[in-house]
C-alpha cells in the first residue's frame, strides 16, 4: 500500500472506532442554563445528550468514561474569527477573509473553510468546539458562518452557513493616510454618500423581492438580492460593527428604519445606546476585551469593565476573539470580565449559551441540555483559569483528538538529544 | 491616573526621608525563597525585611494586606513603550540611534503597564534593521521626567532583528519595477551578511582609535579619526560593554547569530520572540544566551508558524534562561497570566512561571542584584494583587517603585470622576470664550 | 496699500528709482511724546531725535535746527518691535506654522537619492544663508509694520540643518541694506523625512543625526586646523559645505513644545556644547523651572495652540490637550516668574495683526505690559547679540521705532507710525477694511 493509502485507512479506522454514545461518570457536571451538579453523570446517545443526573444508568454496550476529579461543561463559541478562512496573517495568498467590491451579501465564509487548517486543533485544545467565521471588507462583507471545529469537510463542519450576514457600517472617518486628518464636513459629506449607498442598495434588494414575488416575464434572478432576501426578512441577522455611541446610534435608528434585525460587533463606548440596546433587545459581540482603552484618558480598565456595564444595563453579550491566533484565549477574556466585576455564571453563559442564542442555535447547543449535541469539554478545573487543562473534547458526542501541531512540535522538540 | 505636577518631580529626593513601609499580612511570593504569610518592611526605597514576624519600626506607615498576595514587581524584557520613535528604518545598521534620546515620560502606556504590575521594562529599538539602535532600561516611574525614568545602572543594550523584518525592505517580490528604492539585505544570507561586515567595520575603527592613540603617545602630529557613533556602540559590544538583544524567529537564524557572535568573539545577551528556541535550546544554552518570548503567539508570519505555546518550557527544561515578553502596551498589563500559560503548556512550577516575568528578565539584563525577587537588600518594587499572581482572575491592587506607591487602584477609581470634571469644566470655559475671540479676529484689520 | 511711505519733504524724489536713504531728511525729532525705553524708565514727555538712521537724543533734547518736527502729543513711541523667529523679507520659504512634512531639500552634490546614514548630509541647507535670500519686496514686510515690526530674525525653515538666519530691518532699498546681523543663528527642527524617506526617517534618527553632525564638525575644524599648520605628510581632509554652516552659526534654535523636549534639547545642547535657542514653549507653563535650571534661553511661540479647525466635533479630546489650550498663554508669566529670559516670535501666526490679541491671551494670562513690550524688543536684541544697536530708545541705537496712539496691543491701539533706519512708514489713511468672513 502507499503511504497516502495507510494514513487514510487508518484516519478512518480511528473515526470508524470512535462513539458517539458514552456515560461519563463521577464527574462535576456543569450545564450553564442550569446549576452545577457534583458527582453526577452524564449520558451521551447518538451525539447528544440523553440525561444528566446524580443516577444514571449507563445502556448495555456504551462506553463508560470515569470523570473522577474532571469537570465537564458545553464546549465554548467564540463568536468573530477567520477560523479555516486565514491562516498565516501576513501571507496574502492564505487569507480568505476579504473579497473585492463593497456589497456582496451572497459570499459565504463558511464554504471557505479549510478543514485541515492547524488552526482549528490548536484553537478546540482549549475547549471551543464552535466558531464563527466571519468575512471582511467593503460594506456588506458576506455571511458569517457558524462551523463546528470537527469535520472531514466544511459541509460537516458548518452548524449555519448564513448565521449572519456582516456589514461594515459606515462611520464618519476624519483619518486619512497618509494626509493626516480630513475636515469633519468633508468627512461627514463622505458618510453621508456611503449610507445613501447602502440604502439604494437595500431599496434595490426590496424592489427585487416585489418582482420576484410578482413573477413577471423579466424576472430574472440575482445572486446579490437572493441573498438580501433571508436578511430583508428577520430571518438571517446583520452583523454590524459599531465602536462608539454616535456609530451605535446610527446603526440603531438606520436597522429600525429598515426593519432590520442587527447584531452589534466591537462595541466599545455604548455610552447613553446601553439603555437602547437593552430595550430594543439587541446583542452585542464583544471583544477583545482585554484590549487597551480606545482613549487615552479612559479609565485603565476600560475595555475590561465594559461586560460588567452591559450586564448591569441588561444587554445580551457574547465573546469573540477577533482573529485566529488567539482564539483559544477566549475564555480568558471572559475571566477578565469576571475579575472586573462581571458574574461568574454571565462569564460562562457568555462564550457557552449566549453565542448559540445569538446565533439561534441555541435548540443544538451552547448548554448541557437534554436533546442537545453533545459538544463538551472535559476540564481538571475552572476552565476560565488560565492553569485548568482541558482532557477530553467531544463535538457531536464524538471525542476529538487534543493532538495539534503545537503538541506534536513539543513532543518532537523536548525528544532532541 | 492624574500625575503628580511637574513642579513636584523633585519628589524622589524628599522620599529618602520618608517613614519605613510595612506590607502585612501579605502572601509573600518571593520568587528565589519561597513563598510564606508575613510582613515585608520597605526602608530607603529598599526591601529592609522579609519575613513571617517582623518588628514594626516606630514611625512607620503600615499597611494591611488582607492576606492579598504580594510579588517582585514584573519585569519586561522587550517592550516599545515610553519612547517618541522606535525604528530608524532608513540604515540597514541604525546603531546610531539610541531610544534614550526619546524616551517619553508623558507615554500613558508606562501608567497602563504599572497597572498590570509591570516596574522595569526594557525599551527596545524596533526590528527593521540587522543591527538596530540602542536600547534602554526603565522603571515606570509615572510622573517623573525622562531621566527619572531609567534604571540608573542598568547596561546599555542594543537591537539586533534577523529574518523577515530587517529583509521586508529589501525583498523585491512585487511585479517588476513595483519595488523602488530597494535596501539591502533581502535574504537571511544578506543580514549575516550585514552583521558580519558592521563587525569587521567596528574592528578596524576600534583599531584606527588604538593607532591614533599609539601615534599621539609617541608625540605624533596626527588628525585625529572621525568618530562615528555608528560604529561606537558595536566596538562597545565587542568590549563586553554592552548587551545584545536580538530579535530573530527561526531556528537556522538563531544558530547564524550565535555562530556570528563566536566568530567575533562576543555574546549574545538575550535572544528576543526566538519561537523556534525549542529547535536549537541545546545551542543557545551552550552559548549562554538568554532567550525573551511570547507565551503562545503564533501564525501571525511564516517565521512564526512553527512557534509553539511550550517554547518557554522546553528552553528551561533545556537549561536555557527564558524570560517571557510583551512587545505590546496590551499585553505588558497581563504578563502573569502570559506566565500562567506555561504552566499549562509544558508544566513549569508556580515559582518557574513567576520566575519567567520577575528573575530571569532581571538576570538577563544584568539587574537581578537590584531586582526580580523579594530579598532584603534590593529594591523595593514589588506588585499586591488581590488574587493569586498566577489566576486568570488576579487584579493589581498596589504598585511600588523604590518603596513608593505609583498604582493604587482605590486611588485610580477614586480620581476618575475628578478628571472627567475637569474635562468638562475645560471644554465648557472654552465653548464660553470661543464667540469672544471670534469677534475679535472679525474686527477690521 | 496699507501703508505709503511719508517723503516729507522731497517726496517725489524719495519714491523715484535709484534714490538713495541720504536723499531722506536726516533729522527728525518727535516731541511731546510719551517715551517706553525700555532700556529705562518710561519718560512721560518728551522728545526723540532721529539723525541719519541712528537714535541721536532721547529725553529733554531740542529739536536742532532743520529737523522735520512730528508732533507727538498724545502719541507713545516704542522701540520697533522685533520678531524673534520668522521668514519675513524670505518669499519663497514655507512660513513656520506648516505642520505638514518639510520638504526634503536635498543638498548638491548628487547625494544618492534616498540617504541611506548622516554621511549622506540629508536634510541639511546649514550653507543657507538667510542674508543671501532677502528680497525687500516681500510683501508681508509691509503687513509687519503694520504691526509695530521694525525687524525680525529671520530664517530658512527647511529640513532638519536648515539654514542660517539674519537679524533684519523690515525695510530697504536693497537687500543688504536690510541686513544687521548675519549669521544669527542656525535653524534646526526635528522633522524627519518620515517613513520611506530615507536617513533619518525617525525623531531618534534625527537627533542622532544632529549629534553626528556637530561630532563631524568638530572633528573638521580640527583637522583643518591641524593640516594647516603642518600641511607636509598629513592626508588634506576634504571640504565639507554641509558643515561650515555649522561651524559658523553662534547659535543654534531647537525645537521643544513641553517639558520633555524641553529636557531633551536642552540636554542635547549640553552634550554638544551648543548655545541654545529653544523655540515653541506652548507648553513652558508646565515646568518653567527646568528652563530656569538649565539656564535656558527661550523663544515663545505667539500662535497659541488652537482646537484643531474643521475636526470632529464629538472626538474624544485629552485632558492635556484641553489644560494646554487653556494655561498656554500663561507660558510667558511664568517664566518671567521663574526668572528665565524669552521673546517672542510671531512668524507661525497666520498675520501680524494676530500678535496684538495673542499678547492680550498672555497679558490676561499674568504678563505685564512691560514684559510683553520687553519680549518684542530688547529681549530679541540681547538674546540675539544686537541689544547694542537695536531693541530700546537708546542714544546710539538704530532708529528703529513704532509711534502709537494708545498702549501697544490694546484692542484699540492706532499704530501711526514706524521708522526703520530713521525713514517713516505710515499706515494708509484710509486702509480698506478686508472683506468680512461672514456677512450679518
Amino acid at each position: 500500500m502507499k503511504p497516502v493509502a495507510l494514513w487514510i485507512a487508518a484516519a478512518a479506522a480511528l473515526y470508524a472506532a470512535s462513539d458517539d454514545s458514552f456515560l461519563i461518570r463521577g464527574a462535576a457536571v456543569y450545564p450553564v442554563a442550569a446549576p452545577g451538579i457534583e458527582n453526577a453523570s452524564l449520558l451521551v446517545l447518538d451525539g447528544r445528550v440523553a440525561e444528566v443526573g446524580a443516577k444514571v444508568a449507563a445502556p448495555r454496550g456504551v462506553r463508560v468514561i470515569d470523570g473522577k476529579g474532571l469537570r465537564v461543561y458545553p464546549g465554548m463559541i467564540d463568536s468573530a474569527t477567520e477560523v479555516g478562512i486565514s491562516e498565516i496573517g501576513a501571507v496574502g495568498v492564505t487569507n480568505d477573509v476579504r473579497e473585492l467590491g463593497d456589497f456582496k451579501p451572497q459570499l459565504r465564509a463558511g464554504i471557505a473553510v479549510n478543514p485541515s487548517s492547524e488552526h482549528i486543533p490548536v484553537i478546540r485544545a482549549n475547549g471551543i468546539t464552535a466558531a464563527m467565521a466571519i468575512p471582511d471588507g467593503g460594506v456588506i462583507a458576506g455571511q458569517a458562518s457558524l462551523m463546528r471545529l470537527d469535520g472531514w469537510t466544511w459541509e460537516e463542519m458548518a452548524v449555519k452557513l448564513d448565521a449572519a450576514l456582516h456589514l461594515n457600517f459606515p462611520t464618519i472617518t476624519t483619518r486619512r493616510f497618509p494626509a493626516g486628518a480630513a475636515p469633519f464636513s468633508e468627512a461627514k459629506r463622505d458618510y453621508e454618500r456611503r449610507l445613501k449607498q447602502l440604502d439604494e442598495y437595500l431599496e434595490q434588494a426590496r424592489r427585487y423581492r416585489t418582482a420576484k414575488k410578482a413573477g413577471g416575464p423579466d424576472f430574472r434572478t440575482d445572486l446579490h438580492f437572493e441573498a438580501m432576501l433571508p436578511v430583508l426578512e428577520g430571518k438571517v441577522p446583520l452583523m454590524v460593527s459599531a465602536v462608539r455611541e454616535r456609530e451605535i446610534k446610527a446603526a440603531l435608528e438606520w436597522a429600525e428604519k429598515q426593519k432590520l434585525r442587527l447584531v452589534l460587533s466591537e462595541v466599545r463606548k455604548p455610552g447613553a445606546m446601553l439603555a437602547e440596546l437593552k430595550a430594543k433587545q439587541i446583542p452585542v459581540i464583544l471583544g477583545p476585551t482585554q484590549d487597551l482603552p480606545l482613549d487615552h484618558d479612559d479609565p485603565y480598565d476600560a475595555a475590561f469593565t465594559l461586560p460588567a456595564e452591559l450586564y448591569k444595563a441588561g444587554v445580551k453579550f457574547a465573546f469573540g476573539s477577533f482573529g485566529n491566533q488567539f482564539s483559544r484565549n477566549l475564555p480568558y477574556q471572559a475571566a477578565t470580565a469576571v475579575a472586573f466585576g462581571l458574574p461568574y455564571d454571565e462569564g460562562l453563559k457568555s462564550v457557552t449559551l449566549y453565542p448559540a442564542g445569538i446565533w439561534g442555535v441555541s435548540a443544538e447547543m451552547g448548554s448541557i441540555e437534554k436533546g442537545k449535541w453533545a459538544d463538551l469539554m472535559v476540564t481538571d478545573g475552572d476552565p476560565l483559569e488560565v492553569r485548568t487543562q482541558v482532557r477530553r473534547l467531544f463535538i457531536k458526542g464524538k471525542e476529538v483528538d487534543l493532538e495539534s501541531k503545537h503538541t506534536r512540535l513539543y513532543k518532537r522538540y523536548l525528544a532532541r538529544p | 491616573m492624574t500625575k503628580l505636577p511637574w513642579a513636584a518631580l523633585a519628589a524622589g529626593i524628599t522620599l529618602a526621608a520618608a517613614p519605613p513601609i510595612v506590607i502585612q499580612n501579605a502572601r509573600v511570593l518571593t520568587v528565589t525563597r519561597g513563598a510564606f504569610t508575613g510582613a515585608v518592611i520597605v526602608k530607603d526605597g529598599k526591601i529592609a525585611e522579609a519575613a513571617e514576624k517582623v518588628m514594626i519600626p516606630p514611625g512607620a506607615r503600615v499597611i494591611d494586606a488582607g492576606g492579598q498576595y504580594l510579588m517582585p514587581g514584573i519585569i519586561d524584557c522587550h517592550s516599545h513603550i515610553a519612547a517618541d520613535s522606535i525604528n530608524e528604518g532608513a540604515a540597514s545598521v541604525s546603531s546610531m540611534v539610541g531610544i534614550e534620546d526619546v524616551l517619553n515620560p508623558d507615554d500613558i502606556s508606562i501608567y497602563r503597564a504599572l497597572a498590570g504590575g509591570v516596574t522595569t521594562a526594557n525599551i527596545l529599538h524596533g526590528s527593521a534593521n540587522s543591527i538596530g539602535g540602542k536600547c534602554t532600561v526603565i522603571k515606570t516611574r509615572w510622573g517623573k521626567d525622562a531621566d527619572g525614568l531609567k534604571f540608573e545602572g542598568a547596561m546599555p543594550g542594543i537591537k539586533f532583528a534577523l529574518g523577515e523584518n530587517p529583509k521586508r525592505q529589501g525583498m523585491d517580490d512585487g511585479p517588476a519595477g513595483s519595488r523602488r528604492n530597494l535596501r539591502y539585505p533581502g535574504t537571511r544570507m544578506g543580514v549575516e551578511d550585514v552583521i558580519r561586515e558592521a563587525f569587521t567595520e567596528a574592528k578596524a575603527y576600534q583599531a584606527r582609535w588604538k593607532e591614533y592613540e599609539a601615534g599621539k603617545a609617541r608625540g605624533e602630529t596626527l588628525i585625529p579619526p572621525r568618530r562615528d557613533l555608528k560604529l561606537e556602540p558595536l566596538v562597545e559590544v565587542l568590549e563586553g560593554k554592552r548587551f545584545v538583544h536580538a530579535h530573530c524567529y527561526r531556528a537556522d537564524e538563531i544558530l547564524m547569530l550565535l555562530r556570528v557572535a563566536d566568530e567575533f568573539g562576543f555574546k549574545i545577551r538575550t535572544l528576543q520572540h526566538v519561537l523556534e528556541g525549542y529547535k536549537v535550546a541545546r545551542e543557545i544554552a551552550a552559548h549562554g544566551a538568554g532567550a525573551s518570548t511570547f507565551s503562545d503567539w503564533w501564525s501571525y508570519k511564516v517565521e512564526a508558524y512553527d512557534a509553539i505555546p511550550y517554547n518557554a518550557a522546553i528552553m528551561v527544561r533545556k537549561g536555557v534562561l527564558v524570560s517571557l515578553n510583551s512587545d505590546s502596551g496590551e499585553l505588558m498589563r497581563r504578563l502573569n497570566t502570559e506566565a500562567a500559560k506555561t504552566m499549562k503548556y509544558g508544566g513549569l512550577t508556580e515559582t518557574e512561571a513567576l520566575s519567567l516575568i520577575t528573575i530571569n528578565p532581571a538576570k538577563q539584563l544584568k539587574i537581578d542584584d537590584r531586582v526580580g525577587s523579594i530579598e532584603v537588600g534590593k529594591d523595593a518594587d514589588l506588585v499586591l494583587f488581590d488574587k493569586h499572581p498566577l489566576s486568570s482572575y488576579a487584579k493589581v491592587q498596589k504598585v511600588f517603585i523604590d518603596g513608593v506607591v505609583y498604582f493604587d487602584r482605590d486611588k485610580d477609581l477614586s480620581e476618575r470622576r475628578l478628571l472627567e470634571l475637569n474635562k468638562r469644566k475645560l471644554l465648557e470655559k472654552e465653548k464660553q470664550s470661543a464667540p469672544q475671540q471670534k469677534k475679535q479676529d472679525r474686527r477690521p484689520q | 496699500m496699507k501703508y505709503r511711505v511719508l517723503a516729507l519733504a522731497c517726496s517725489a524724489l524719495l519714491l523715484s528709482a535709484g534714490e538713495t536713504v541720504a536723499e531722506v531728511p536726516s533729522v527728525i525729532a518727535i516731541r511731546g511724546a510719551r517715551i517706553v525705553t525700555v532700556s529705562g524708565p518710561v519718560i512721560a514727555r518728551g522728545a526723540v531725535i532721529l539723525r541719519d538712521g541712528l537714535i541721536e537724543a532721547v529725553g529733554d533734547a531740542q529739536p536742532p535746527p532743520g529737523a522735520w518736527i512730528i508732533d507727538g502729543e498724545g502719541l507713545t513711541v516704542y522701540p520697533g518691535l522685533l520678531d524673534a523667529l520668522s521668514t519675513l523679507g524670505l518669499p519663497d520659504t514655507p512660513s513656520l506654522n506648516g505642520t505638514g512634512r518639510p520638504n526634503a531639500t536635498r543638498p548638491q552634490g548628487a547625494p544618492p537619492a534616498v540617504p541611506r546614514g548622516p554621511e549622506d548630509r540629508p536634510l541639511n541647507t546649514s550653507y543657507l544663508r538667510a542674508a543671501d535670500e532677502l528680497s525687500p519686496t516681500d510683501r508681508r514686510l509691509e503687513a509687519a509694520r503694520n504691526a509695530g515690526f521694525t525687524g525680525a530674525v529671520t530664517f530658512p525653515t527647511q529640513g532638519v540643518f536648515a539654514g542660517l538666519g539674519a537679524v533684519i530691518d523690515l525695510a530697504g532699498k536693497r537687500p543688504g541694506q536690510m541686513v544687521v546681523q548675519s549669521p544669527a543663528g542656525l535653524y534646526l527642527t526635528t522633522h524627519s523625512g518620515g517613513f520611506g524617506s530615507g536617513y533619518p526617517s525617525s525623531l531618534m534618527g534625527v537627533i542622532a543625526y544632529i549629534r553626528q553632525i556637530y561630532l563631524d564638525a568638530g572633528q573638521y575644524k580640527t583637522a583643518k586646523a591641524i593640516y594647516a599648520a603642518h600641511p607636509k605628510g598629513l592626508k588634506r581632509p576634504g571640504y565639507d559645505k554641509w558643515l561650515e554652516g555649522v561651524l559658523e552659526a553662534p547659535r543654534v534654535l531647537l525645537p521643544a513644545r513641553d517639558p520633555k523636549e524641553m529636557e531633551r534639547m536642552l540636554r542635547l545642547g549640553e552634550e554638544l556644547n551648543l548655545k541654545v535657542l529653544l523655540y515653541g514653549l506652548a507648553e513652558g507653563f508646565r515646568a518653567p523651572e527646568i528652563l530656569k535650571n538649565r539656564n535656558a534661553q527661550v523663544l515663545v511661540n505667539l500662535r497659541w495652540p488652537e482646537k484643531p479647525r474643521a475636526a470632529d466635533p464629538e472626538a474624544e479630546e485629552t485632558l492635556r490637550d484641553l489644560e494646554t489650550r487653556d494655561l498656554a498663554p500663561s507660558t510667558p508669566a511664568a517664566l518671567v516668574k521663574a526668572g528665565v529670559k524669552f521673546a517672542f516670535y510671531a512668524g507661525a501666526l497666520e498675520k501680524p495683526s494676530d500678535v496684538a490679541p495673542a499678547i492680550r491671551r498672555a497679558m490676561n494670562a499674568g504678563l505685564s505690559h512691560d514684559n510683553a513690550v520687553r519680549a518684542l524688543t530688547l529681549n530679541v536684541a540681547e538674546l540675539y547679540g544686537v541689544s547694542d544697536r537695536l531693541g530700546s530708545v537708546e542714544k546710539g541705537k538704530i532708529a528703529n521705532l513704532v509711534v502709537t496712539r494708545g498702549d501697544l496691543f490694546r484692542d484699540k491701539t492706532e499704530v501711526k507710525y514706524v521708522f526703520v533706519d530713521g525713514i517713516k512708514y505710515e499706515p494708509a489713511a484710509e486702509a480698506p477694511a478686508p472683506a468680512p468672513e461672514v456677512t450679518r
